[in-house]
């Protein structure tokens, strides 16, 4: 075994190993439970940023990346899964994403988690986490990335449901988990139709097989179709894609480090993920792609119109969560997929800073997540104000932030590939991004206070250990659009990613990218999200409010406005203050007329299925009882019955053979 | 000696109905094994009236008779150590009181 296959596992083994010690010991560190699980984890930082550096920038692996196999997993005759994992310029940008957030996290929830009796469950869970993510990213083929599908699952079902003794908390976990089943059904069935049509599931061996398999006609194109929409529905069951996207805001009833790192930055990501390293599969089918498309986009308008009205702040950064995972998924489906991955990484960042933002005003303002109970918090947490400020105009797309490269990228894409109705409503998603996240800002940190007054004189900005994270995501949010994307078309991230894409590309027919022309249409495009992302925030300013201290710039709300055009477009809004009342179809469809079903099948099994079980038990007990009278115990009885018998089976006998 | 087989076989009948009302009668477990030597014994005696009767037994008739009898020795043998195993127990040779195995 190499180093570099060394340092592979041991990105593995240091969060499972934080895992099993805090879980075990965890309990008797008191305050210091964090020290185990933070420790493995920066730990797991330092070689995932080795290992990024020597794929990313020394090359070191090739092209093909770094493979290897640790032990075979399932040996079972034909059927032989290897736990192999592999190291290429996907995993990489991936894992930077994965460890830097899931590291960041972790010091904050120390701050966030210090007076929580159950830390050391809570840092036991998180390690647990990361173990399953760097799983997820590492896995090298289908089936042990199913399992760590399946791992993050179960580690996000446990941190939603971490303040168990919250009926919300347990029943929101429940909905996610069952949710999320749905989705897995797909891939299950996905996996299964890769083995049975390929035969393997070793990533590098399917994708060189499919185009093969493909173009020879072994594989229809139907039956392509429907493998690509297999998997695509688990990745709408973990990335929380419609219809399946009702668990991810529910799953806000976690602590807020969870909701930060795995639903907006990491786990809900993997549905992205798996697309794009499947991405071989998927372009052979442009209707399966198209549908993707279609389905991300949607998803994306749809959350982002219900972001407008919720008035929990962490409700807005779910739904706007949802809305950014929609873009990608739109990237993905118009088959830019470079783009897709591009703003994974820029949105796991400024999200994760916005949650953790969301975090400590929450923590600032006790507890309190309502958005109509905050306001004028600027002045008193000015540093979670100005890192919040700054993740809100990197997801608005306001350049030279992080967000504008990657959304750009997105809907540039889109247009030059001939989906100009996925740059459309692309477009206006931006608008309502822009906006609604500039109405969070205000009403938070600008508008009048609307703390409680017993609450108001004790708002305070948070602990260290909560700040720091903050302002160090805050740097990428701000450059790494800079940094990956400039020049644009052209950018780090394009050379990165050239050698995973390089394949769906040529299927696709998409040459060498042009040259970036600002007077041309890569202008036009750009100029136009740019004016519709000042757009949204002007508006939300002038109706929510904002202000510069150091220049001096100010706008005050205007509530009066704001409640006249509600009342304007009262069905909009309480359309999208109901959710478009998705919860709603769901109870009538699954839990009541469901319900009505299983309760049928409820009656067929206890008295059908049970009945028939009870009943031959019964008997057999019933006749056992009648039959125990026959045993006295007395040797002569049994005596006379060999006698008897013997003599009925001799009469018999004659009787019979006699003839 | 007759030279009638249905003699032989009469006679083991009643040996053997004997036995079996002995057996099912008696309730002293020392009777009970006599009862049973009894029984043997009348099987005993068909064998041989049949070798007798058959020249092609003969000789087969004779050895199963000896292993019968050892067969019948071995179990008398067996059958009293038994009995007075139980005895020096319960301090009685009445089966009906040798019911701690009932139901």
């Amino acid at each position: 075994m190499t180093t570099d296959q060394l340092l592979v596992t041991l990105l593995l083994a240091l969060p499972i190993g934080g895992f099993a010690l805090t879980a075990l010991v965890g309990r008797r560190l008191y305050q210091r439970a964090w020290i185990i699980a933070v420790g493995a984890i920066v730990a797991t930082w330092l070689i995932a940023m080795y290992l990024v550096y020597n794929t990313l920038f020394l090359n070191a692996y090739g092209a093909q990346g770094l493979h290897f196999t640790l032990y075979e997993w399932i040996p079972a005759g034909d059927f032989r899964i290897e736990a192999n994992f592999a190291v290429d310029n996907l995993t990489a940008a991936l894992l930077i994403v994965v460890c830097t957030v899931g590291m960041l996290v972790h010091v904050y929830s120390i701050g966030y988690m210090a007076h929580d009796p159950g830390r050391w469950r809570f840092f036991a869970y998180l390690n647990l986490f990361m173990f399953s993510m760097l799983l997820l990213v590492l896995a090298d083929n289908f089936l042990l990335l199913f399992a760590a599908w399946e791992l993050v699952g179960l580690s996000s079902y446990l941190l939603i449901g971490f303040w168990y003794g919250r009926r919300s908390a347990a029943l929101a976990a429940k909905k996610a988990f069952l949710v999320n089943r749905v989705g897995d059904v797909g891939f299950a069935l996905g996996i299964m139709a890769i083995w049975t049509t390929v035969g393997t599931l070793n990533f590098p061996e399917v994708f060189e097989r499919i185009p093969l398999l493909a173009e020879s006609g072994v594989i229809q194109p139907w039956q392509m179709t429907g493998l690509a929409l297999l998997l695509f529905l688990g990745a709408v069951g973990k990335s929380a894609q419609f219809p399946l996207h009702v668990w991810l805001p529910d799953a806000m009833e976690g602590p807020t480090p969870v909701s930060a790192l795995i639903h907006a930055a990491t786990m809900v990501n993997a549905g992205v993920y798996m697309v794009a390293r499947a991405n071989p599969l998927f372009v052979q089918s442009p209707s399966a792609m198209w549908l993707i498309a279609g389905v991300g986009i949607f998803t994306a308008i749809l959350a982002a119109s219900i972001a407008f009205t919720q008035r929990d702040i962490k409700r807005v950064l779910a739904y706007s969560t949802l809305s950014q995972l929609g873009y990608m998924f739109a990237a993905l489906g118009v088959g830019a997929f470079t783009a897709a991955i591009f703003h994974l990484m820029t949105h796991g960042f400024f999200k994760g800073l916005l949650f953790l933002g969301s975090g400590s005003v929450i923590h600032g303002v006790h507890d309190e997540q309502d958005m109509n109970r905050m306001g004028g918090l600027w002045r008193k947490m000015p540093i979670t104000h100005i890192t919040m400020l700054i993740g809100a105009i990197a997801i608005a797309g306001i350049p030279p932030l992080a967000g504008f490269f990657s959304k750009d990228e997105i809907l540039g894409q889109a247009w030059k590939n001939g989906f100009v109705w996925v740059w459309a409503i692309g477009i206006v998603v931006a608008l309502m991004t822009a906006f609604y996240m500039f109405r969070l800002m205000g009403k938070t940190f600008y508008g009048p206070s609307n703390v409680d007054p017993a609450v108001e004189p004790r708002v305070h900005e948070s602990p260290r250990s909560m700040t720091v994270p903050l302002l160090l995501l805050a740097i990428p949010s701000a450059v790494l659009g800079v940094a990956l994307g400039f020049p644009i078309g052209a950018g780090l991230i394009e050379q990165w990613m050239e050698p995973v894409f390089e394949g769906a590309n040529e299927v696709l027919g998409r040459g060498q990218a042009e040259p970036f022309q600002v007077l041309g249409l890569d202008g036009f495009l750009a100029g136009a999200s740019v004016a519709v992302a000042v757009l949204g925030v002007l508006a939300a300013m002038r109706l929510f409010g904002f202000r510069v201290p150091l220049l001096g710039l100010q706008a005050k709300p205007r509530p009066a406005v704001v409640e006249r055009l509600t009342d304007r477009l009262r069905p909009l809004y309480t359309g999208s203050f109901h959710k478009w009342f998705f919860d709603d179809l769901n109870d009538l469809i699954f839990v009541r007329a469901g319900g009505l079903v299983a309760r049928g099948l409820w009656w067929f099994d206890v008295h059908i299925i049970d009945g028939a079980v009870n009943g031959v038990a019964g008997l057999t007990q019933r006749s056992g009882r009648g039959l125990r009278h026959i045993q006295t115990g007395r040797v002569q009885n049994y005596a006379l019955g060999i006698a008897l018998s013997l003599i009925v089976v001799a009469v018999g006998y004659f009787v019979a053979g006699g003839r | 000696m007759s030279q009638s087989l249905d003699a032989y076989l009469v006679l083991a009948s009643l040996l053997f109905c004997i036995g079996t009302f002995g057996f099912l009668a008696r309730r002293n477990a020392i009777a009970m094994l006599m009862s049973i030597e009894l029984m043997i014994n009348a099987v005993n005696l068909v064998i041989v009236a049949f070798g007798a009767f058959t020249p092609e037994l003969a000789d087969r008739a004779s050895v199963i008779a000896l292993i019968v009898m050892a067969v019948a020795a071995a179990e008398a043998t067996v059958g009293l150590a038994i009995v007075i195993a139980i005895y020096r127990n319960r301090r009685t040779p009445l089966v009906d009181e040798y019911h701690s195995m009932r139901e």
